[in-house]
């Protein structure tokens, strides 16, 4: 469970969440949407207390992480797996030793065995066939697929997090990054998917929170997401009607 | 303001280097990221050394050969190359070499490892990254630049060596001899304790340099600069403390 009690955050003063509050269980399917520069992995980052916030807590399960330092924040961001934005693969090291990290890290397996879960990790996110590439010789979806394989590595996450997955892709790739994500959470663990994308988000959460100018302006389910009458909002929501809207609105 | 910010660098810094250090000895070791690191830093550094040494080395002695000359005081030539060689140039150049091939890379490594959000995903996934990536990399600077320190001065010696004899038409008999005369205790010590000072200055410096990088390419250029900078001062500056301290407690009256 997540929460964020009236957090405020900025960077060298610069003002990015004010006052932002929610109760997040770690079995929901979430979506943060918002335009670019909002915060929304900003929030990713307080989460797992990669930055600290100005004022207002964060607790997971009922833990202030706030006041916790980096060797104790440990156990918290062991409940989670984030793929960030731009994948973060290591690029020092191939794609399998990228996905073995984590278990060179924490478990004792044989080389063997190491490679027989990375290439079952791999299979599962499909690309297999890229496991003695270098990081810098994967297109867009593979590394973001890479990475999602390397979280999964990691240790049985409670929830995951996942910072706009399917942005730069093509329809295709999204499509198989979404169906990975909704196929990762049918156990009842929940995500958090950051996205700008409308469509990717109404294909895989049950619950929408809007960002806008820092703050939560909207925060609901689908019902509610179409009904709203934020005006960013309605253009980010005109992609689902075939950008009409949208179009509309910049010719005029 | 900009004081306060001085002094919380400092501070940070001076942790960064502390818990860098102390790494080392605590668990978990990541000795294959050392050893990766030490292959970098030492064996890639090699042939830049032995190039710079071997032509320092003969420099050094066709100054001193010619003005030794004109005063007559041409047998002294391996006597003043040794001990120059030994206790100040050799370390000195050995680290300045360092830090332009070693210092730099580091920073701008790990500053890029930084802006691709490589450092986070270390600390999501519980590694902590002062002892995955810091810390290797102050353990293979203090054992690389002191060997590639000791591999310099024996090329300098070599190079002076040369010239002494092919070109000021000197004795080499007479040169290894003053060369034997100033490796004493003293000045082995002398020139050995900077190059551990100047590897743990240039790795910390280096490392939090990078670790600190914000705000894309052009705070990549600064940081991998400042690394640099920041490096050649701090090796400068503790190289007089430093020579003057071992002076005195080694007994030399200056
Ligand atoms: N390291 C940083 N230093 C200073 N300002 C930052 C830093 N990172 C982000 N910001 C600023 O904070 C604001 C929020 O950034 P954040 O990365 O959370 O946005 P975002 O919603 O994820 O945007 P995007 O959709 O483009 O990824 C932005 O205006 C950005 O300029
Ligand atoms: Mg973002």
């Amino acid at each position: 469970m997540i929460k964020f009690d009236h957090v405020s955050f900025s960077y060298n003063k610069r003002s990015v969440l004010r006052d932002v509050s929610f109760l997040i269980d770690s079995s929901e399917r979430v979506a943060i949407l918002g335009g670019s520069g909002e915060g929304k992995t900003t929030i990713l980052k307080l989460i797992l207390g990669l930055l600290r916030p100005d004022s207002g807590s964060i607790s997971i399960d009922g833990e202030d992480i706030t006041g916790k330092t980096e060797s104790e924040l440990r156990d918290v961001r062991m409940k989670f797996s984030i793929v960030f934005q731009e994948g973060a693969l290591f690029d020092s090291l191939n794609v399998k030793e990228n996905v073995a990290f984590c278990l060179r890290e924490y478990t004792n397996l044989s080389e063997e065995g190491i490679d027989r879960r990375v290439r079952e990790l791999l299979r599962v996110v499909g690309v297999e066939n890229a496991i003695d590439l270098m990081p810098d010789e994967l297109s867009g979806g593979m590394h973001r697929r890479v990475a999602i394989a390397r979280s999964l590595a990691a240790f049985e996450p409670a929830m995951f997090l996942y910072d706009e997955p399917t942005s730069g892709l093509d329809p295709v790739n999204a499509d198989i990054i979404c169906k990975l994500i909704a196929d990762l959470s049918r156990d009842r663990r929940g995500f958090i998917i950051v996205t700008h994308k409308v469509y990717d988000a109404m294909r895989v959460a049950d619950r929408f929170i809007f960002l806008k100018e820092g703050a939560v302006v909207l925060d609901g389910d689908k019902g509610m997401l179409k009904q709203a009458t934020v005006p960013e909002l309605s253009i980010f929501m005109s992609e689902l009607n075939g950008n009409c809207e949208g179009e509309a609105r910049c010719s005029k | 303001m900009t004081l306060k910010r001085l002094i919380d660098n400092l501070q940070d810094y001076y942790m960064l280097a502390f818990r860098g250090l102390t790494g080392i000895f605590r668990r978990p070791f990541y000795l294959s990221d050392a050893i990766e690191q030490m292959d970098y830093a030492g064996a890639g550094s090699f042939v830049i050394i032995v190039l710079v040494a071997l032509f320092i080395g003969m420099a050094l002695s066709l100054q001193l050969s010619a003005e030794f000359s004109r005063l007559g005081l041409r047998m002294y030539t391996g006597k003043a190359v040794g001990i120059t060689i030994i206790r100040e140039v050799g370390p000195v150049m050995a680290a300045l070499v360092f830090t332009g091939r070693v210092g730099a890379g580091m920073a701008s490594e790990l500053g890029s490892m930084v802006l691709g959000h490589q450092v986070d995903s270390l600390r999501v996934f519980g590694v902590d990254p002062v002892k995955k990536l810091v810390t290797p990399r102050i353990m293979s600077s203090l054992i690389m630049l002191p060997a590639l320190t000791i591999i310099g001065d024996a090329l300098s010696i070599f190079g002076a060596y040369y010239i002494v004899v092919f070109v000021s038409n000197q004795s080499g008999h007479v040169y290894w001899r003053a060369i034997r005369d100033v490796l004493i205790f003293e000045n082995i010590i002398a020139g050995s304790v900077k190059p551990f000072i100047f590897g743990f200055l240039i790795a910390s410096i280096s490392c939090y340099s990078g670790l600190t990088t914000r705000g894309g390419a052009t705070g990549l250029r600064q940081s991998t600069t400042s690394a640099v900078v920041l490096s050649i001062i701090s090796i400068i500056i503790s190289d007089f403390a430093l020579t003057r301290i071992l002076l005195y407690i080694l007994g030399f009256s200056v």
